[in-house]
């Protein structure tokens, strides 16, 4: 599903965020991505959502070499990949709802078709009646998940989460890990990169740590 | 108007949030349009104007006796008015012709020369009219030649000369305005090239997320271009409305018989050309169409 090889990031002139990062998720597959801040974890997501270019090393992603692949391939890619961004990423001027279906309709869904299937996930994530507001009128915790709702309602091949549980209590923390446990459990493979070490100990999944740019295999868990 | 042809454009959903703050963009597409319609509504008239000068002046002739130099000019100007008055009158294709009298001679000077004793002294010519029949052809040598045989002093003018250089005149206006046009397009390419730009700017937490979503740049683009049509078409139809309102009063007044530009054409438009006019909003609305989306997709390209 993902593989990275000896792959380094700087940015710019700066000094490399990431060094000889190696790893491989497998297709259905659900890990851990823990470290400190600044040790590069958001980065090592962006390369793999496609944001950034690295800047050595060879990603393969779907079974497709990146640097061998035309950039006219890279959108169908990036919608099999869900993203729950750290900082939301709500477009401001859409309600809850149209958040949440922006991923449909990027995919050529019509309105029709879809509408059902968004009103359900905003209602299991306990934004039910909140389905029309505007992203300003919500708390942060709604916000996230209006985001997450975002980053899961396509059933994307490969779900990356940044901090997903961040904003919210632990009782909503804990129902969207076992949402991001069910969408596992039906194919797609997931990656979290999380803080919370309560949310890590309580599962048996597969943790990988980053310290200083470098990537450490810290339990291979079960898949 | 703009709501249905909008609807036939390609529909992304308000993707991109209203625009606050383009009231500038409006403003100078408006004037802009005003501007081009202006140019277009004086491209029409000018046309219309030389063609009425043309047709009128290919459709006579006029045959000049020039009084003789010395002695009573009287006998020599009635002898050979009458002869080429024969002569007109025995061409085939020559439907009408008659000698102008002392009188409308007088009258024709007179705004140059005025009236009274200087005039009365003066030598004129006599002048005759002929009217073609429409659609005839007259070899003018052959006649020019006959008329000097009958009439030795008789100059003929078929105004061959006058309507070469009504046609350079009204062409050089057409081209001029043509030239307005051109230079009116590609400003409002260029300020919608640089207004886009700014939307991207101001629009790129959008633009980027959307990117890294999967959309196709093609769905970012008609967002912009979606936006910037509507936006353009808008004030391009305010400015053109203007136009067209000035044309409307320009055609009351004359009517009112008020000459708004003494020896120039009246400078008013026809309802059917006033239709003309909307090729401004629509030409200008596809410009940013056009500009849009070759901006957005060349800032899209830039990003990863």
């Amino acid at each position: 599903m993902v593989r990275f090889e000896n792959v380094g990031m700087r940015y710019g002139p700066g000094p490399e965020v990431l060094r000889d990062v190696t790893f491989r998720l497998d297709a259905g597959s659900f890990t851990f991505l823990t470290g400190p801040s600044g040790a590069g974890k958001t980065t090592l997501l962006k390369l793999m959502y496609l944001a950034e270019p690295p800047s050595r090393g060879l990603i393969t992603l779907f079974g497709e070499e990146l640097a061998s692949l035309r950039r006219k391939a890279f959108p169908a890619l990036r919608r099999r990949i869900g993203v729950v961004f750290q900082d939301f990423r709500l477009l401001a001027h859409l309600s809850a709802f149209d958040n949440v279906a922006l991923p449909l309709r990027l995919a050529g869904g019509r309105a029709d078709d879809y509408d059902r299937d968004v009103e359900e996930l905003l209602t299991w994530v306990g934004l039910g009646d909140r389905m029309h507001a505007k992203p300003a009128t919500l708390s942060g915790g709604e916000q996230q998940r209006v985001a997450i709702a975002r980053a899961v309602v396509a059933r994307p091949d490969l779900l990356l989460a940044d901090e997903p549980t961040g904003n919210v209590d632990a009782d909503i923390g804990e129902r969207l890990i076992r949402l991001f446990g069910e969408l596992n459990r039906l194919g797609t493979t997931v990656l979290i990169a999380t803080h919370d070490r309560s949310l890590i100990e309580r599962s048996k999944a597969r943790e990988m740590r980053l310290v200083d740019g470098r990537l450490i295999e810290l339990r291979t868990g079960r898949t | 108007m703009s709501e249905s042809f909008a609807s036939v454009l390609p529909r992304p959903g308000r993707i991109l949030p209203r625009e606050q703050g383009a009231a500038p963009l409006d403003v100078v597409i408006a004037i802009m349009a005003f501007l081009a319609a202006l140019s277009l509504g004086a491209s029409l008239i000018a046309s219309r104007a030389a063609e009425g000068w043309r047709a009128g002046l290919a459709d006579h002739i006029t045959v000049q006796i020039v009084p003789p130099a010395t002695g009573d000019p009287g006998p020599v100007l009635a002898r050979e008015t009458g002869a080429a008055m024969a002569i007109l009158e025995s061409t085939p294709g020559i439907a009408h012709s008659a000698p102008l009298s002392q009188a409308q001679t007088e009258k024709l000077v007179e705004p140059w020369l005025g009236k009274g004793a200087l005039v009365d002294e003066l030598p004129l010519p006599r002048l005759i009219d002929a009217e073609i029949v429409p659609g005839a052809r007259v070899d003018m040598s052959a006649l020019s030649a006959r008329l000097k045989a009958a009439a030795p002093d008789s100059l003929l003018d078929d105004h061959a000369h006058w309507i070469s250089r009504l046609r350079a005149l009204s062409d050089t206006l057409i081209w001029s305005a043509y030239a307005v046009l051109a230079l009116i397009a590609v400003a409002t390419a260029a300020t919608v090239a640089f207004a886009t730009r700014a939307g991207l700017e101001a629009h790129h937490d959008i633009v980027t997320l959307l990117h890294q979503m999967g959309a196709q740049s093609g769905f970012i683009a008609r967002a912009f271009e979606r936006h910037y049509f509507l936006s353009v078409m808008g004030a391009s139809l305010a400015g053109a409305g203007l136009a067209a309102i000035l044309f409307a009063v320009a055609r009351g007044l004359e009517f009112a018989n008020v000459e708004a530009v003494p020896f120039l054409p009246p400078l008013a438009l026809k309802p059917v050309e006033l239709l003309w006019l909307l090729c401004v909003p629509v030409t200008s609305g596809l410009i940013a169409l056009a500009t849009a989306r070759i901006s957005v997709l060349a800032a899209l390209r830039n990003i990863y």
